[in-house]
């Protein structure tokens, strides 16, 4: 089996979510001595790339998502050390949390599965999360973006105490708001710099803003 | 005036039938715990302190939105659901009550593993304090104000509570754990439905949240298989005529009306007017409550202006022929101003006063 051959098998167990296959062969391409960046850009990310894809075009649902997420993490975790030695940088640093007042983490815990599987660094605060919270981690880790999710309307509103107070205590990173519930007329009201209600869709936009900053 | 429960009963009657009705277009809200504790100043713990206190503020809260619905809102499947599965599993801890909105369970606590759930035991539901104060102020309700009251079950909306996002793993790696999860839930929600029963009496209809029905979380084929098998043995089991509420953002409600004998459908998406026209023609004989009225929307973030347009947009388009209730979906949070919340009700009269005036 050539590299290319490892490669598109990789990509393939990628897409179909299964942690053990990609496993296998993620360890065939260290040992292949394949380039870590080639195998993080041209299996892992374009794997996932395909299963968006497909996610928009409604033939995946949360569920595939999920467990391509768990697959990329899961090679991440073979590959994070080589690309370290190879001083390849992380994407970017994300902070995450759901608001005060909302316990609902699935939408989180999808995103941050997506990010993990694509090179960010997550820290998740977790749910039920006070502004005070967001903003000591804010400064304490100078993520380059910070996530705030939310299920319920109700949360709108701590949505804004949390981005009124990061705002005041001058944190400088991108805020992207999350949830069903949201809209671009919402977006502003809460005074975000963007929006999404779409796990998948969440994280080409945090990609973007990564890549316009 | 005093508010005529007996006309509202009326209104809403008439719609789901298909005629015209007695005076207007019905107005169907959910009032959420939130908007109770707002209308009343009573916190949810004083709510839930008696049947009388809780049912009293629920009357007083639908009678100051001058809805045509009234119904206790704790009563449906969700948290309330999670903290009977929390209290029979000694799993209390997890429960995060707050002073003026429901309490929350943390997703998935209940059941973290695969254990959890082969030792899942089903809550009694009449040895819960909190359903034994909600059935009970929903009994208080029906016997001040006559108004018929419907019990609320749930088969998703509890997984989801219980299992959280593993739930949607297992649905790819371990369906049949799920599904065994899924069949306890129903047997408490029978127990829920016979519990409503000995004390409120036969709920010839029920109120059940679908939340399984949404596009961007499983295909319609696993929805049926998680919770439309289901309501079709809950309906075989009880004979009650089913309303599926959906606030997701894309459900399937015409796989759903397709698939499953619905009397009524309650949701606020899709927005396109133009797409709930055509389900009203596809599907006649089932009763729209909502429409594309989003509180996340035009109520949270517009004017009184937005929200009557929005109101007279909804009536002009489909209140002709009954089979209409103006709702706003979901619940109406504290971050929605009264202004714009009072504006239903006018907007209603304005535009929903027959004879209509048709789009």
């Amino acid at each position: 089996m050539n590299d290319d051959d490892i490669l598109e098998k990789l990509r393939n167990s990628i897409v179909k979510g299964n942690s053990e296959e990609a496993l296998n062969f993620i360890y065939k391409a260290i040992d292949a001595n394949i380039d870590p960046k080639l195998i993080l850009n041209e299996a892992l990310i374009r794997g996932a790339d395909e299963v968006g894809m497909k996610y928009e075009e409604g033939e995946y649902f949360l569920g595939d998502l999920l467990l391509t997420a768990d697959a990329m993490n899961d090679c991440m975790d073979v590959v994070k050390p080589k690309l370290i030695e190879e001083k390849h940088e992380s994407l970017g640093k994300i902070v995450i949390g759901v608001p005060e007042g909302d316990l609902h983490d699935i939408g989180k815990s999808l995103v941050i599965a997506l990010l993990q599987g694509q090179g960010f660094d997550v820290i998740d605060l977790g749910v039920d999360v006070p502004p005070e919270k967001f903003v000591e981690v804010a400064i304490n880790e100078n993520p380059d973006i910070i996530g705030i999710s939310g299920l319920l309307t109700m949360t709108i509103s701590k949505m804004i105490e949390t981005v009124t107070m990061l705002k005041r205590k001058g944190i400088r990173a991108k805020i992207v708001v999350g949830g069903g519930i949201l809209s671009e007329q919402s977006c502003k009201y809460i005074g975000a710099d963007a929006w999404t209600k779409d796990g998948w869709k969440g994280v080409k936009l945090i990609k973007d803003l990564m890549e316009a900053n | 005036m005093p508010h005529d429960w007996e006309a509202s009963r009326r209104r809403i009657g008439a719609t789901i039938a298909g005629s015209r009705g007695i005076d207007r277009v019905p107005y169907f809200p959910i009032a959420c715990e939130e908007i109770i504790c707002r209308v009343s100043g009573k916190t949810f713990r004083e709510l839930l302190s008696s049947p009388k206190i809780y049912g009293n503020a629920a009357i007083m809260t639908y009678e100051f939105l001058k809805a045509d619905s009234l119904a206790i809102p704790t009563a449906y499947a969700g948290p309330a659901e999670a903290l009977a599965f929390a209290e029979a599993n000694n799993k209390e801890d997890i429960i995060k009550w707050s002073d003026y909105k429901v309490f929350m369970a943390k997703q998935g606590a209940i059941c973290k593993t695969e254990e959890d759930i082969e030792k899942l035991e089903i809550p009694d539901h009449c040895k819960i304090s909190l359903w034994d104060t909600c059935i009970s102020a929903v009994d208080f309700i029906r016997e001040k104000t006559r108004y018929p009251q419907s019990c609320a079950l749930g088969i998703w909306s509890v997984v989801q509570e219980l299992r959280g996002v593993q739930a949607y793993r297992d649905m790819r790696k371990n369906p049949d754990l799920l599904l065994q999860l899924c069949e306890k839930v129903y047997q408490s929600q029978m127990d829920l439905y016979n519990f409503y029963n000995e004390r409120v009496g036969p709920s010839p209809t029920i109120f059940f949240t679908g939340y399984a029905f949404n596009k961007h979380m499983m295909s319609f084929e696993d929805a049926m298989k998680y919770e439309g098998q289901f309501i079709k043995r809950l309906q075989n089991e009880t004979k009650a005529k089913i309303m599926l509420h959906n606030c997701g953002t894309s459900p399937y409600f015409d796989e759903i009306c397709d698939n499953l004998d619905i009397f009524a459908i309650n949701g606020s998406h899709p927005l396109d007017i133009e797409y709930w026209v055509g389900f009203k023609e596809r599907h006649p004989g089932v009763t729209i409550v909502g429409a594309n009225i989003d509180v996340s929307r035009e109520l949270l973030n517009g004017t009184p202006l937005d929200v009557e347009e929005k109101v007279k947009e909804n009536i002009t388009h489909l209140g002709s022929g009954g089979r209409y209730a103006v709702g706003p979906i979901c619940c109406l949070p504290w971050g929605v101003s009264l202004n714009n919340i009072m504006t239903i009700p006018k907007a209603i009269k304005k535009w929903g006063t027959y004879p209509l005036q048709t789009h």
